[in-house]
């Protein structure tokens, strides 16, 4: 781990090569959207809504559009010129038609935050002056704030009948009461989560140039530029070749950038009616009250075991808070509750999910969004546990699967192929010496110091493919003189794309690292493909990349062998270099066959296309899984409720690792968030819905004095796919969070209470030791 | 997050800024660190509409020793004071306070003066002052006065500083050298604001309580003098005092409020908690 | 609003230029100076990726309004690699241990610990992370720029 070398040699994958995205960004030199400058363009800023919930009785924008500076102000009225359905073609939900009240709020407002009229002026500044100068009476109503509310009062939008967004459930099953009825131990609780943000250090933002045409040039912080082009030319009725995005450095995105809100869309649409280039770059503020939210579930899970600890059953009733205006499934048409029964034998299984509307910013999935299966099944295992008197790793070694078990088909019926929960499970406790953490707790515990260690196990769905994330393509040129462009649709937010699938690229054709270049964020540049999403970039990207670059070796290959009259597979590729098996006479370069390929068609193969270039558009499984155990251990001040984390093992299976250092970043940050997420962060709202963390002084992220060093431990069991790849974006982020919250239960185990309302603030720590 | 449109002068000097500021007018502002009222004009909760620097003031920098104690300038940065000689061998628990008032970055520019100026309750320098009974020199162009931490403070970012008054200094009495001091924050994060703090010193001779400055920050509207439990300990022999029953008086004085971040219960049940557990370990010390 | 004119020497050149008294260093390094390695990341003084180095202390540009930079020495990122295909030594400790992913708050990491890095007495590894404890990165969990931070501290020793 201490050694980073520089690529040498031929082999690329699976090193920690270093990134070529960094001379860069560490220079200064990035460009992020709000380097963007575009001759002309105004900045944008809105005026929102202060009230959770009111009818808007009167907006006056007349003093705001007689300052100096301000070329326009627009209300919904004004953007209603531009005809525009703010609808989600990407991910909307069947059955659940879009909340109805346009780009800015219309006749109410709906959160704290909803934008209500747009400035455009000659700088942010004078923006911010103007927003200050409208005037909007509303006349405030009782807002519906979280999801007890949403269960009893009337529906935040006119549209609907209810402020049910939609339910599902696994049908009617008497014979699982039946089991429980008789279960020789049932464990039952509800665990809540508390509402989040993604928090990208860079705010969302864009640059969006209407040409006079009709087309639209967006320099967007997003994370596909495709899905983008394709939800705005939907939203604008354009085809998708008018919209071009494009992109070159974004600062973080989560999930957050995945599809453009309503704001997004209204800048657009003021550009088209202002004809000039706008640019709006989200302050903290709007980031922290306006931007998509995330983590506001619960889950009610009962427990069904044998005498023998088996898990029996399974029972979960799950809800999420879908605030206003929610982005994307996030609940029960997603994968929290298929994934519930986990890597564990589940016999009989039963659920049911809703997601509600409310007063409230909407929801817009954050990395992991389905984390509420992982977090409750593995906070009520070692509920479980401690409420049969069992050790909750036995526990969980009787009920896992093994390599031996699969294929295996979970009662919520996937079949898990390809991992090694239980293989992984042991190697991360191999790595926590138990028996001496034991006897080091004991002993802390007499001197009145409480220390804990929490486990999880959890299988990450990664590279789920449907719909428009069903494939990606990679486009590979090999130039003239011998270096590499591969246009891709993978698109980094820090992933590092950039350097992982130039690895794949040099090690499938045999060249150079040096010699690769990637090419991605750029709508027009790139062919269709859903970029950063559903941790699926090294599968679907990779993929591809593989798939692309071994066309193109095998073309290298024949023309290689017709040009020195050997066979092709005597033809060998290494560092760029070509050598025929059994003629050492021959040397030759990649260069001077692009050249052949290029300029000298005599030289070609007859028949042969010239050029060296290839496409492949590959279409990856339709969910690829990845799975993990980490450990953590930790030490709870009973006297102040702080928690310290003490150590941190992240063992994971994810496959063939391209590059283990951007692997072990993936898996880093992820934890450091799930970490966030449990003593932290909560974005709080007041019975009168007003939020209450609106700065960062309020919305607390984790400090490097707050993150433990994490030892990681990786277990290889290849997936299907071309490379063995499988994504790791998100299963950090779900898997601490329990991990954590085990650690915290553990710790405290001698004072008896439940630790499943989040966060686990000191406040509620102490209260919860006191009541 | 742009700040309303403001005019800007700067101040070469104390008598500079005191005559700037008593020509702007009740909507003037003095601009010291910046590293709390930057963010309020950034987000609009303070709108000023002329801003006086008192940074090039350098007349208003400086640490010296007085007949009296140590008088800091209060445009003397939080980084400078955390270094200063002074401070550490006469004022240590201003040091120790310093070291967990926001970060590096921030104590950079941030000054003495701005904080205590400005009462965030929360806040640690302001305690400190209290707790010693430091005074805080303000001047305008109707003359100089000193006004006692203890009186100085009325409520979150309210004191009795008038709008024509610049905080010149603060004096901070000398405490004997032999001096029992306890600083103890609980935060949420390293630089946050406390939800519970406390300040306390003991100038204790042949283990009898000569004179006791304490002070709570995070557990109310303003730093508070916890005047109770001084008045308790003064005279009293160390061996005599029941830690427990002191922490109880040491509360006498505070109402904690609840925020997002901590309930009012927690805020008074940890503060007893480290009072009497820091209060025992002193003592322990001082009769062993 | 008044308006003002500054001058300072930003990474070893003078510059001017005129800025209303309410901007803040930041815009004006963004906006007026060419410099976009400081990135907005709060603009109310919490994030750190504002950080530039002001007469060499490490400070939020954010909290600073240009006009008070006059006659100043400021210092941001792209000042500190000695050509433009090096690096400095922090800038390749930041590479050698993947201490960045988006790279957004990275500009402010650096400006610390180049801060730092000058500083005498030295300051230990509990100290730079300390410091360090200025600054938010939502990508890494802080995993390399520990690692950093143990490395500057060994290479001192």
């Amino acid at each position: 781990m201490n050694e980073h070398p520089v690529a040498t040699g031929a082999r690329f994958i699976g090193k920690r090569i270093q990134r070529k995205e960094d001379r860069r960004l560490l220079t200064g030199r990035g460009t992020y959207i709000d380097d963007v400058v575009v001759a002309g363009m105004l900045h944008a800023a809105f005026v929102r809504s202060n009230v959770a919930r009111g009818q808007i009785l009167r907006i006056d924008t007349t003093r705001a559009r007689e300052l100096a500076g301000v070329f326009a102000v627009y209300t919904a009225a004004d953007l209603d010129r531009v005809a525009c359905r703010p609808g989600n073609p990407v991910f909307d939900m069947p059955g659940c038609p879009p909340p109805d009240n346009g780009l800015l709020a219309r006749t109410d407002a709906r959160f704290v935050g909803d934008p209500v009229a747009i400035i455009l002026a000659t700088t942010r500044a004078i923006a911010e002056d103007a927003a200050a100068l409208v005037e909007v009476d509303y006349r405030a109503e009782a807002p519906v704030i979280g999801i007890a509310a949403a269960k009893t009062m009337p529906p935040i939008h006119p549209h609907v009948t209810s402020n049910l967004v939609n339910a599902m459930d696994s049908g009617p099953d008497d014979e699982i009461d039946a089991i429980f009825a008789t279960a020789a131990h049932v464990v039952e609780d509800t665990i809540r989560n508390c509402r989040q943000a993604h928090m990208p250090m860079e705010t969302r933002g864009m640059v969006a140039v209407p040409d006079g045409t009709g087309e639209l040039t967006i320099h967007a912080a997003c994370q596909s530029p495709h899905l983008s082009a394709l939800h705005i030319a939907t939203a604008f009725n354009l085809n998708q070749q008018q919209v071009r995005i494009v992109g070159k450095d974004v600062g973080g995105g989560f999930g957050l950038k995945m599809s453009p809100q309503r704001d997004d869309l209204a800048v657009i649409a003021a550009a088209m009616l202002a004809g000039r280039p706008v640019k709006w770059i989200e302050d903290r503020l709007e980031n922290l009250i306006a931007a998509g939210q995330s983590r506001e579930d619960q889950m009610h899970v009962r427990l069904a075991f044998d005498s023998d600890h088996l898990l029996i059953a399974a029972d979960v009733d799950y809800d999420c808070d879908f605030g206003a205006y929610p982005y994307a499934m996030q609940s029960s048409a997603s994968l929290v509750t298929p994934m519930f029964p986990g890597p564990y034998r589940v016999p009989r299984y039963r659920w049911k999910a809703a997601g509600w509307y409310t007063n409230a910013s909407g929801i817009v999935p954050y990395r992991g969004p389905w984390m509420m299966e992982m977090f409750a099944r593995e906070t009520m295992m070692d509920v479980a546990a401690r409420q049969m008197g069992v050790d909750p790793i036995e526990l969980r070694r009787k009920n896992i699967i093994g390599k031996p078990d699969q294929p295996f088909q979970t009662a919520a019926g996937f079949v898990l192929t390809d991992i090694s929960p239980r293989e992984t499970m042991d190697m991360t406790v191999a790595a926590i010496d138990v028996p001496a953490f034991r006897r080091e707790q004991a002993q802390a515990r007499e001197q009145g110091r409480y220390l804990g260690l929490g486990l999880a196990n959890g299988i990450e769905p990664t590279t789920v493919s449907f719909g428009y994330f069903a494939s990606d393509v990679a486009h590979v040129r090999i130039e003239a003189n011998g270096r590499v462009t591969a246009m891709t649709t993978t698109f980094s937010q820090g992933h590092g794309t950039a350097t992982s699938l130039a690895q794949v690229i040099a090690e499938r054709l045999g060249v150079p690292f040096e010699d690769v270049t990637v090419v991605e964020g750029d709508s027009s540049r790139t062919g269709f493909g859903s970029g950063a999403g559903g941790s699926r970039q090294a599968v679907a990207g990779g993929g591809a990349a593989i798939k692309a670059s071994d066309l193109l070796r095998e073309k290298i290959e024949r023309i290689a062998a017709y040009a020195y009259n050997a066979s092709p597979d005597t033809v060998r590729i290494d560092n760029g270099v070509i050598t025929i098996d059994g003629a050492p006479e021959v040397r030759s370069s990649v260069a001077e066959i692009a050249q052949m390929a290029y300029v000298a068609p005599d030289r070609l193969p007859p028949d042969m296309e010239m050029g060296l270039e290839s496409q492949y558009r590959y279409r990856p499984p339709p969910m690829v899984m990845a799975n993990a155990t980490h450990a953590c251990i930790c030490e709870v001040d009973v006297e102040t409720g702080k928690v310290s984390i003490l150590r941190w093992v992240a063992g994971g299976d994810c496959g063939e690792l391209i590059n283990p250092s951007i692997v072990e970043g993936q898996i880093a940050g992820g934890v450091v968030q799930g970490i966030g997420g449990v003593l932290f962060e909560h974005l709080r709202y007041d019975e009168d819905g007003q939020p209450l963390a609106v700065t960062l002084k309020d919305y607390l992220l984790p400090t490097g004095l707050d993150v433990p060093r994490i030892e990681y431990r990786h277990m290889c069991t290849p997936s299907s796919t071309p490379g063995g790849f499988k994504g790791v974006g998100e299963g950090g982020a779900m898997i601490s969070p329990p991990t954590l919250v085990n650690a915290i239960a553990d710790a405290l185990a001698p004072f008896g209470k439940r630790w499943l309302d989040m966060p686990l603030s000191p406040d509620r720590i102490v209260c919860g030791l006191d009541g | 997050m742009k700040a309303a449109p403001f005019d800007y002068i700067e101040a070469g000097s104390a008598d500079e800024a005191v005559f700037l500021l008593g020509e702007a007018g009740t909507d003037a502002a003095v601009l010291a660190g910046g590293q709390t009222l930057m963010p309020l004009l950034a987000l609009r909760m303070a709108t000023p509409t002329v801003l006086v620097d008192i940074n090039p003031a350098d007349d208003m920098a400086g640490i010296a020793r007085t007949g009296e104690g140590v008088r800091i300038g209060a445009r003397t940065r939080q980084a400078a004071a955390l270094r200063d000689p002074i401070v550490a061998r006469h004022l240590p628990v201003l040091g120790e306070a310093l070291s967990h008032v926001g970060h590096y970055q921030t104590r950079a520019r941030g000054t003495v003066g701005g904080s205590i100026a400005l009462g965030e309750p929360a806040a640690e320098q302001p305690a400190v002052a209290v707790a010693l009974g430091a005074s805080i020199e303000l001047r305008s162009s109707r003359g100089t006065r000193q006004v006692p931490a203890r009186e100085f403070y009325l409520g979150p970012y309210a004191t009795t500083r008038a709008d024509d008054e610049v905080v010149i200094a603060i004096h901070f009495p000398e405490w004997p050298a032999s001096s029992h001091i306890v600083f103890h924050e609980v935060a949420r994060r390293r630089g946050d604001f406390a939800l519970v703090g406390l300040v306390m010193l003991l100038d204790v001779r042949d283990a009898r309580v000569e004179r006791a400055g304490i002070a709570w920050f995070g557990m109310g509207p303003t730093p508070v003098a916890a005047t109770t439990a001084e008045q308790a300990l003064t005279g009293a022999a160390i061996a005599d005092i029941d830690p427990r029953e002191l922490a109880h008086l040491a509360l006498a004085e505070v109402e904690p409020s609840e925020d997002l971040h901590a309930s009012a219960h927690y805020r008074r049940t940890v503060a007893a908690r480290i009072f009497e557990r820091r209060f025992r370990t002193l003592a322990g010390g001082i009769t062993a | 609003m008044s308006l003002h004119f500054i001058e300072f020497e930003l990474n070893g050149r003078q510059i001017e230029g005129t800025a209303e008294a309410r901007r803040t260093l930041l815009d004006f390094l963004r906006g007026d100076a060419g410099c976009t390695g400081p990135h907005a990341g709060c603009e109310h003084g919490v994030c750190g990726a504002c950080t530039v180095l002001v007469d060499g202390q490490a400070v939020r540009s954010c909290l600073m309004l240009a006009v008070q930079a006059n006659g100043k020495k400021v210092e941001t990122v792209e000042g500190l690699a000695s050509g433009p295909d090096e690096l400095h030594p922090v800038q390749q400790l930041f590479r050698e241990e993947f201490a960045l992913q988006c790279g957004f708050c990275t500009p402010g990491f650096l400006m610390t610990l180049v801060a730092l890095d000058r500083a005498e007495p030295r300051p230990d590894a509990a100290e730079m992370r300390e410091a360090l404890s200025g600054h938010l990165c939502r990508c890494t969990g802080y995993q390399g720029v520990l690692r950093v931070v143990d490395r500057l501290a060994e290479d001192r020793k």
